[in-house]
């Protein structure tokens, strides 16, 4: 009995790493590695206009995705309206990301000394990154509603404006709306992060900087900086990456509109996939996000690995 | 120019220093002020969103909006429930956030321990390729889990497709977290000196039993820290929950809040009743866990 009991205790303890990593492993293959499988299959296929049958098209819904129709071969004009979207997607995630950024480090510079009450100022920070983004999104749809909105409320009451305006209606205010209300969701995640890389930095470089009498932004670059350099990376590669791909706000907001002024890779994906049941030309784009991701993470890697944790 | 007393000193003395006010002083002011009008803009929509579902549907349609109720009400919250099925809402939202998070935190924590006490053959590569999961754009996916979900069971006696059912949700929203999951802890247990497990070992446990009554113990804030996210991720979620379900016996909250969008009306009192019962969770979680939710995101982003 005692000894039995010994092999089989020896045969769990063998079996720790196989038994704790084996079950996350397998879920992870079948319901990550099997999709992006079927992602890369389906972005080869399109279905038949008539007999509704798949068919085998090769690189057919990448050409129709990027270049105009009509033209003769890969090395043409590109696709106006991939253009506008794409173009889109630069403005919303490029202002937004820098906006939220710069915010955010300020912010969190702000938080990062010796205040009575900061841990009640980080709570009351924090919360709104946690909402779900559809509550944030018609939340700002509510706010920036045309009649009743609470910023027309405001410029109306303060006499900035006569009439109410339709912000969500007109192309360029919709993407303001939409860059607010993403700066909004997001700077609390910057904060966090930069918050979290500044208390990183040996307070005695600070008092060491300024024994030497160094201006606060030779401090800033030359003591804060190099350390923050890591957490501004995290911050601005998970920014860009999650901005790129989500659908959330922009769809409960504006769903792309007005006449897809407000249109990103996100909602394209989304519409054509969708709305336009073309899986094929969907999965083509969601091939082109993938690879754009991967280029992104590998450049920011890249200048990841000299930062002082890696050592 | 006034003088520059310590941070210490100015605390000791107060303002009243002199004639001028010291630096440190006029700057916490500043600092103060700042933060405050931050706090204020970032917290005034919520305001004008919990206003808008306590005023009777007249008066949230006023013209300028009115940013103080005058006829407090909860019949709003009352209707949703009463003309919508918002507990079965509730209830699929509860069900998919919970099941989601008990297998993520389990699985999370197991292997998460392994990758950060074995070395095996393979462990970084494994790593990666789990944690590089997490870099992958999930909407890119919807197409596939579109039609992955609507496909016939693989397993016979199983009927129809996982199409409209919580287990859809659940399995998409494990994509979603454990990858994150197994980060979270594996960067927390590294911080857990491995001389314990040795100490373990040495008094005659097994790996099992080292695990579980000492090393586990010592890692609840972690494991805390990973549940709050992975149950917030998943009650929010919204993408795939709308491209995955089609009727109210798997549709959760964020998606029946989307519902009170139609093309040319919108019911705003009572979509804000219905998005202040989704925002629950956020606003509860972030008023009293804040500081397991920044240790969660840090540790699962930046490599301490």
């Amino acid at each position: 009995m005692e000894r039995s009991n010994k092999s089989l205790r020896r045969l769990l303890d063998r079996l720790f790493v196989p038994m704790t990593v084996g079950p996350t492993l397998i879920l992870i293959v079948t319901i990550i590695a099997y999709p992006v499988y079927r992602l890369f299959v389906t972005s080869l296929y399109r279905t038949h206009p008539i007999t509704g049958e798949w068919q085998f098209v090769g690189l057919e819904n990448f050409r129709r995705l990027l270049f105009a129709d009509g033209a003769d071969g890969w090395l043409t004009v590109f696709d106006p309206s991939f253009v506008a979207f794409t173009r889109n997607t630069i403005v919303y995630v490029g202002s937004s990301v820098t906006i939220s950024f710069l915010l955010g480090l300020g912010v969190a510079m702000l938080l990062d000394r010796d205040l009575k009450g900061r841990s009640w100022i980080r709570t009351a920070v924090i919360v709104p990154w946690i909402l779900p983004y559809v509550f944030s999104g018609l939340m700002w749809r509510w706010m920036f509603q045309a009649q009743y909105g609470a910023i027309n409320g405001f410029l109306l009451r303060l006499g900035v404006i006569e009439e109410s305006v339709a912000f969500l209606s007109n192309g360029t205010l919709a993407m303001v709306a939409l860059i607010v209300a993403d700066v909004w969701v997001f700077t609390p995640f910057v904060i966090v992060i930069l918050l979290a890389g500044l208390q990183n930095v040996p307070e005695q470089l600070y008092d060491a900087a300024e024994v030497d009498g160094a201006s606060r932004w030779s401090r800033f670059w030359n003591v804060t900086y190099p350390f923050l350099k890591p957490s501004i990376l995290v911050a601005l590669t998970i920014r860009i990456i999650f901005d790129l791909r989500a659908l959330d706000i922009v769809w409960v907001m504006t769903e792309g509109g007005p006449s897809k002024e407000t249109e990103v890779w996100a909602s394209f994906l989304y519409r054509t996939s969708m709305e336009f049941q073309n899986a094929g030309e969907g999965a083509a784009m969601g091939v082109l996000m993938l690879a754009v991701t991967f280029g992104i993470v590998t450049v920011l890697y890249t200048f990841f690995s000299g930062s002082p944790y890696e050592q | 120019m006034s003088t520059k007393p310590s941070t210490k000193l100015a605390r000791l003395l107060g303002i009243e220093t002199g004639d001028e006010w010291p630096d440190v002083v006029r700057e916490r002011w500043i600092a103060y002020g700042l933060l405050s009008l931050y706090v204020i803009v970032l917290w005034f929509p919520v305001y004008f969103i919990f206003i808008t579902s306590i005023k009777p549907p007249g008066e949230a349609v006023s013209i300028p909006a009115s940013f103080l109720p005058t006829e407090p009400t909860a019949a709003n919250y009352v209707d949703i429930f009463t003309q919508r099925p918002f507990e079965l809402y509730t209830f699929n939202s509860l069900v998919v956030a919970t099941t989601t998070t008990v297998i993520c935190v389990t699985l999370g924590t197991l292997t998460g321990y392994t990758f950060s006490r074995y070395d095996f053959i393979g462990n970084r590569a494994l790593l990666l390729t789990i944690v590089g999961a997490r870099m992958f754009p999930p909407i890119a996916l919807i197409v596939p889990f579109f039609a992955i979900m609507s496909d016939p069971p693989l397993i016979g006696g199983l009927t129809g497709s996982l199409y409209d059912t919580r287990v859809a949700l659940i399995l998409t929203y494990i994509f979603f977290n454990l990858p994150f999951s197994v980060w979270i802890m594996k960067n927390y247990f590294d911080g857990i000196p491995v001389s314990l497990d040795e100490q373990a070992q040495i008094d005659g446990c097994s790996a099992w039993e080292g695990f579980f009554k000492i090393v586990l113990p010592m890692a609840k804030p972690g494991i805390a820290a990973t549940a709050i996210l992975a149950f917030i991720f998943s009650w929010n979620e919204f993408v795939f929950a709308l491209v995955l379900t089609s009727t109210e016996s798997s549709q959760t909250l964020p998606i029946a809040v989307s519902l009170f969008v139609a093309d040319d009306f919108i019911d705003w009192a009572r979509l804000a009743a219905g998005g202040m019962i989704a925002a629950f969770p956020g606003i509860l979680f972030g008023l009293f866990f804040q500081r397991h939710i920044v240790s969660g995101i840090t540790r699962g982003a930046v490599k301490e």
